[in-house]
């Protein structure tokens, strides 16, 4: 029976490419499927590439079999946080393409759409990217490789008042992850005796800085915690920043490290340099684990300087499912899967990690960086300081 | 079909009467053929029949009244959070969501037909836009009550007629928005094809010309603005139970946008071409998407462009042509 399994496994994987409306699923059955559900296109696509890249990493490591079981890959494009869509996505991959592991997602909303199917599915969920803190107490069955905004902020809080400052001002743009991490730095920072003397808010279409950066003056601040979207609002935010003079006065800039990612990094260069950020994983980390992930993820994602954090997610996430199919051998059996990757632990790419057994969310180390310049020159997020074990404390009881 | 400029045929009531059950059956057949071939893919058919409300309901105001929208999200979200908010709030069984959001679509529309209603042409885009915009933002900054970016998640609709649960598979979701669009579609057929209908077809075709019959434009349109939110609303609210979750998304200029495409695909003034254009575009889009979930945005786009060329009146207007083309060779080819 397996062994037959293993002969028909090209076939049934070239059959499967015919996945459209009433045809797949026949010869299908054969292999373990696992529907990866990210942004492939539109405004968010490079976070989808580097999940795929992730993924392919994986698979270029350790092949296309798990304890004995060929797996197969089924990409679905969810371009921008769009609930109904995911839900419709997730349903088709669990129903009709039989889909025994789902995987992916970039937004919270979409998220929150799929977990209500998976205890009727039968089928985990391990999220690679979507960082709310809720999204884990809304389903048993899923795990989470990725990291949340109060992860990273409440580490880099601390470090920042150790660092000697204790005025800060928070300036994040208003949506959703940015007010979480307002909250969760002023916390931190509350907590390692520092105050956060002003809040401010930024509209999500801000081009203009400077009447915040003169707030900011105003307020006499030594730091400033700074979230925005990545790409071209944070290079705003930078180079305002340094042509105020706010740099030059001394004022140091904090921000967790999606600001900094390092495909944004040869454009913001110069203006960020030493800037202060907290995050889970930059690509110039230094270990072996890591020089070899670096290496597949390049090559997947077809080129040097893409590859950002999502795609660390994507991995560890591959991690865990081949856990998964492994502790189950390859049957159905959700309940089973999730309960063995409970307490899992392992060397990352980003460094030791853990499956938090009561959460499911990844514990992990969270690093303390700079943006400086590597022996040849490159922009880098350079580790300074590393904070081990944190856990999503926003899930902390 | 109908709606075609063949005044001719549409001038016998019982000739029309035919037609509009033989339309009305074709739907039904459709949707259960629908429900029979594809049992795999409820969850997208409900979103079909989710969307198609809200692009029958724009069909209401830019093909039969000739206004301007790119806001019509702003109805379709009002419903979606209104249904999202009441079921969490305890407020459970489908039938009483669906008329909560259709209340709230139409409270949204009298309000949005206002200010609308004071701008012609290019202004009353710009508004549109504008009124979608504001709401979305709104929605964004009150979390507490919509969930903000992360979205409204965690209700649990009663299962419908206290048997059927809104699940995994999606069957009765789905056979619940099927009925729900016959509905909507039969009383709209009436609607379009009353005295008021009339009226706001004329008020697009020649709006002097009814003022000096002695109407009034404001409250006719504006009557039509509360009945497309409805019907928006009522979609939304489809979308609300169907998914279990309501997303800003809902609200967006994006979906407006999305809707409007969707009707020029299918044909303007028709709402046979509201259905046509909802279904071929999202399929299309699904089929290609899955095919090749890296680079289909491309080839949507080149359908679009090929259609806009080549049959500028829609898919339901070019089907017309078509059969017009095709009857008058016969009665040539017949005696």
């Amino acid at each position: 029976m397996k062994i037959s399994r293993r002969n028909f496994t090209g076939l049934a994987g070239a059959l499967a490419l015919a996945g459209t409306f009433g045809l797949g699923g026949a010869a299908a059955a054969e292999t373990i499927k696992i529907g990866i559900i990210g942004p492939f296109s539109g405004p968010f696509a490079l976070q989808g590439k580097n999940f795929q890249a992730g993924v392919e990493a994986w698979l270029a490591q350790n092949g296309k079999s798990v304890a004995g079981n060929e797996i197969e890959i089924i990409y679905r494009d969810l371009p921008t946080a769009n609930p109904q869509q995911a839900r419709a996505l997730a349903q088709e991959l669990i129903v009709k393409d039989k889909v025994q592991y789902l995987g992916g997602v970039y937004f919270t909303p979409d998220a929150l759409a799929i977990t209500p199917l998976l205890k009727q599915g039968n089928v985990p969920l391990v999220i690679f990217n979507a960082a709310t803190s809720a999204i884990m107490t809304s389903s048993p069955l899923v795990v989470r490789t990725s990291f949340t905004t109060g992860q990273t902020t409440t580490p880099l809080g601390k470090a920042a008042v150790d660092r000697g400052i204790k005025k800060f001002v928070s300036a994040v743009t208003d949506y959703g992850p940015g007010v979480d991490a307002e909250g969760t730095f002023k916390k931190a920072v509350e907590a390692a005796g520092g105050q956060v003397v002003e809040t401010i808010r930024m509209p999500l279409n801000t081009t203009e800085f400077s009447p915040i950066m003169q707030r900011i003056r105003d307020a006499g601040a030594q730091g400033v915690f700074a979230f925005l979207p990545s790409g071209p609002p944070t290079l705003g935010f930078v180079k305002s920043f340094n042509d105020t003079g706010l740099k030059q006065a001394g004022v140091k800039l904090f921000a967790t490290g999606d600001l900094t990612q390092e495909s944004d990094l040869p454009a913001l260069g110069e203006a960020a340099a030493g800037m202060i950020t907290g995050f889970h994983y930059a690509t110039s980390h230094d270990s072996e684990a890591n020089r070899k992930f670096v290496e597949a993820g390049e090559k997947a994602i077809g080129g040097p300087g893409q590859l950002t954090f999502p795609a660390v997610g994507a991995y560890d996430g591959m991690y865990v499912i081949a856990k998964m199919i492994a502790a189950t051998a390859g049957k159905q059996d959700a309940e089973k899967a999730v309960e063995a990757v409970k307490g899992l632990a392992w060397e990352s790419p980003r460094g030791p990690v853990k499956i938090d057994p009561e959460t499911r969310h990844i514990t992990q180390t969270i690093y303390l960086r700079e943006v400086a310049k590597d022996a040849k020159g490159n922009w880098i997020n350079k580790e300074i300081q590393s904070f081990p074990e944190q856990k999503d404390p926003g899930l902390a009881k | 079909m109908v709606q075609a400029p063949a005044p001719s045929a549409a001038a016998t009531p019982a000739r029309s009467l035919g037609r509009d059950l033989a339309g009305f059956a074709l739907i039904a057949l459709a949707g259960l053929a629908g429900y029979w071939l594809f049992p795999d893919n409820l969850a997208f058919l409900t979103r079909v029949i989710s969307v198609a409300l809200l692009v029958l309901s724009l069909d209401l105001i830019v093909g039969y009244c000739g206004i301007a929208s790119l806001g019509q999200a702003a109805l379709y979200g009002a419903g979606a959070y209104a249904a999202g908010i009441a079921c969490l709030n305890g407020v459970t069984e489908p039938f009483l969501l669906i008329l909560i959001g259709a209340a709230a679509g139409a409270v949204t529309g009298l309000l949005m037909g206002t200010v609308m209603l004071r701008a012609h042409g290019l202004p009353q885009l710009v508004l549109s836009i504008a009124i979608v915009q504001l709401l979305h933002e709104a929605a964004n900054k009150l979390a507490w009550l919509t969930g903000g970016s992360d979205g409204l998640a965690g209700m649990v609709p009663a299962p419908l007629f206290g048997l059927f649960e809104f699940d995994l598979w999606g069957r009765a979701a789905y056979l619940f928005g099927l009925g729900l669009l016959l509905v909507v579609f039969v009383a709209l057929k009436l609607i379009v094809r009353s005295p008021f209908g009339m009226v706001c077809r004329g008020l697009k075709e020649d709006p002097l010309r009814i003022s000096a019959l002695g109407i009034s434009a404001f409250p006719v349109l504006l009557r039509m603005f509360v009945i497309s939110g409805a019907v928006a609303g009522a979609g939304g609210a489809l979308g609300a139970i169907a998914t279990q979750v309501v997303g800003l998304d809902s609200l967006s200029f994006e979906l407006s946008a999305n809707a409007l495409v969707m009707l020029v695909l299918g044909g303007l003034g028709n709402l046979y071409g509201a259905l046509i254009g909802t279904v071929v575009f999202m399929a299309v889009e699904h089929i290609v998407a899955a095919i090749n979930p890296f680079h289909w945005m491309t080839l949507v786009g080149a359908l679009l462009i090929a259609i806009v060329l080549f049959a500028p009146r829609g898919l339901s207007g070019t089907l017309d042509e078509a059969a017009r083309i095709l009857t008058r060779g016969q009665r040539r080819a017949g005696p």
